[in-house]
Order: structure tokens, then sequence, then C-alpha cells
């Protein structure tokens, strides 16, 4: 009977070899051991209190934020991804509101006369498209939608998804993480914006190039 | 424009504000910040490990075209798997001094252009259900839309 059960309960709960290592490199990583060795600093690169790394210190209190200066690692990360959380907020409020007021709906119509000369795929994908500037996630939904209504052939989804996919969610991505990089840019913040937007007509161009030359027994019966 | 923009149930813009601001927090909380702390870690790590210093040797050549420290291609690979981690590694190489804020203008555009072309690959090719023969050409579509938008960048860095 005993026997029994421990059969099943080692069947149930199967270790093998490649666990007992997690487990040691676990142990290892928090003990403390790798901390100082002498003369093999790299060894600290695995050690739980070396990666948890510094706050940074008030060296020149008239010039730090509360992030201080000198700071490493985690704690380091976790207060500089803290201090960009005001930016962030007010950048998605403010964009929230241009949205809401019909920014979006007026992008829409501007780009629609653009995307049958450039890219060879019709208007009513205009909205996806726009879509995917603030959410890859919804983009995706609606150009999947537009295929299976069969608005769109399945060159033309390549072709969408290939504008969308480089610099997807590219206004959210860019204010929300981007942000980041604002104080330090040396260019006006709307360049590299307007460079991305232009660039998926590029990106888009080329995927429709390919597509009817190297790839272009794919979509014969097509069209 | 005949369709009415009032079918939201608040039409206040101090509320439509706070509705921004709000998922504003949660992208702060939920997405950059992890991303932005394994970066920091990750950083840290390559830098204990003298990584940091080789890959900036080996990729010096290469990334000296786009006017950039060999270490700047380390924020390219990694925007590549997370735009997020990708712009916490620049923050934390310009905090080193190892890249300046020319280099992060240069680098800003490429982050997304290429930026988390992993997590995408699920969340939008496999959604749109793109036929998998056309993803390595959308992929490398991206990549060479970063590189221009390196070249680009630089004039006006």
């Amino acid at each position: 009977m005993g026997e029994e059960k421990h059969t099943q309960s080692s069947r149930e709960l199967h270790v093998g070899p490649g666990a007992y290592i997690a487990l040691i490199i676990a142990i290892l990583f928090f003990s403390g051991l790798f901390m100082k060795v002498g003369g093999m600093k790299w060894l600290s690169a695995f050690d739980f209190t070396t990666l948890s790394g510094t706050f940074g210190t008030m060296k020149d209190p008239a010039k730090n934020t509360f992030l201080g200066a000198g700071g490493a690692s985690a704690k380091a990360g976790f207060l500089f991804a803290l201090s960009l959380a005001p930016t962030v907020m007010l950048a998605l409020g403010v964009l929230e509101i241009f949205t809401h007021y019909g920014a979006i709906r007026a992008a829409h119509k501007l780009l629609t006369p653009l995307l049958k000369p450039l890219l060879g795929i019709p208007g009513l994908t205009g909205l996806a498209l726009i879509t995917d500037l603030q959410s890859t996630d919804a983009g995706a939904a609606l150009t999947k939608e537009l295929y299976d209504e069969k608005e769109i052939t399945k060159k033309e989804l390549v072709v969408m998804s290939a504008w969308q996919y480089s610099g997807a969610g590219m206004i959210n991505n860019y204010f929300a993480i981007g942000s980041a990089l604002f104080a330090v840019l040396t260019a006006p913040v709307i360049i590299p914006l307007v460079l991305m937007f232009v660039l998926k007509f590029v990106g888009g161009m080329f995927v429709r190039f390919v597509l009817s030359t190297v790839y272009k027994e794919d979509f014969q019966d097509e069209q | 424009m005949s369709n009415n923009p009032k079918t939201n149930t608040t039409s206040n813009p101090f509320d439509i504000f706070v509705i921004g601001a709000r998922k504003g927090f949660n992208i702060a909380i939920n997405n950059l910040m992890p991303n932005v702390l394994m970066a920091y870690v990750l950083a840290e790590v390559l830098n204990i490990l003298g990584v940091m210093q080789l890959v900036g040797r080996l990729f010096g050549p290469l990334m000296g075209i786009f006017g950039l420290p060999g270490e700047a291609v380390t924020v390219l690979l990694t925007a590549w798997l997370s735009s997020s981690a990708g712009t916490g590694i620049a923050v934390s190489l310009l905090n080193k001094g190892v890249l300046n804020g020319t280099h992060a203008t240069i680098l800003i555009a490429a982050i997304f252009l290429m930026g988390s072309q992993l997590q995408y690959m699920g969340r939008l090719l496999g959604v749109a259900d793109v036929p998998k023969k056309y993803w390595p050409l959308l992929m490398l579509t991206s990549i060479l839309n970063a590189c221009i938008a390196m070249f680009v960048m630089r004039i006006f860095a």
C-alpha cells in the first residue's frame, strides 16, 4: 500500500535532471556566495544582491530628481520607470481627447486616397490601418475581419500587415514608451514620428513589389 | 463626418482625459515598469560580464555607419524583443554616458520600427492570419525600415 502510494506520487510529480539543476542555480543565485569572489568579479552577474542594484543618491541635491545619481540595476530601473508615469498619463489623456473629437476620423479621410496608388489596397482598409497606429491588437482584428468578409485578397492582406507590422501601435508606443527619451532628443519630437509614418508606406511598397515579383505565382489565381 | 462623436458614455473632456490618463497609468505600471526593470538588470549583467564592451568593439564598425557607438546594437537587439526594454537599455546607456542625445535621436525611430517584433508575430501576424511563409519578409522589411530611419535621423540629429 505504502509502496503503491509512493509510485503514484512519483508519477504525478515527475522531476527530471533539469529541475535539480534549476534548484541548484536558484540556491546559488540567492545565496550571496557569488557576491564577492576575489579575482572573479564576473560571478557577481549571477548574484541576487548585486542585481538588485542601488538607488541613486543625492549627490547634487540642487539638480538631482528623486532618481538621484549613480543608481544601478533593478532599483534604478524601478525608479526610472516610475518617473515616466506622469508623462505617459498626460500623453494618453490628451490623445484620448483628440481621438474623441475626431482626429482619427480626419486622419482616416486623408489617408484613404493614398492607399490605392501607393500600396494597391482598397480605400476601405484605411480604418484598420489608422486603428493600428493606436492599437496593434485592434488593427489586427479589423484586418482579419476584412479578409474573412472577402473584402481583400490574400496579397492585399500581406501588404496591409506589412504596413502595420513595422512600427505597430506607433502613436501610443511612441508617446507612452518613447517619451523616456524625449528629454535628450536633439531634434523636434515630431520628426521621428513623421519619419516612421512615411517608412510604413516604404515598407508596404517594398512588400508589394516583392509579392508581385518573387512570389508572383502565389497570387496568380487572384485578380 | 455625419456620425455623431457623442456616442461615448461621457463627453466631458475632463472625464475623457481621466480615462486616457488611467490607460497611461496602466501602461506605465503593467508594461513599462516590468520591462524597464528587466532592461536595467540585463544591462547590468551584460556590463558585469564584459559582454557590453565586447559587443561595443565587435559592432563598432557596423554601427559606425549609422553614426552610433557599437554598444548601440544592444538597444536594437533588445528592442526587437520589446520596445519598452529597448528604450530602457537606451536610457541606462545614456546614464552611463555610453550614448548621448544625438545617438538617442538616431535610435528612437528605429526602436519602434523594428520594435516588439517577437510579440507582434502573435498579436498581429497571427491574429490577422498572415501565411507564415511571408513572416520573414515582413520582418526583413521592418529591419530595413529601421536602417533607413537611422540614416535619415542622422541628418536631423
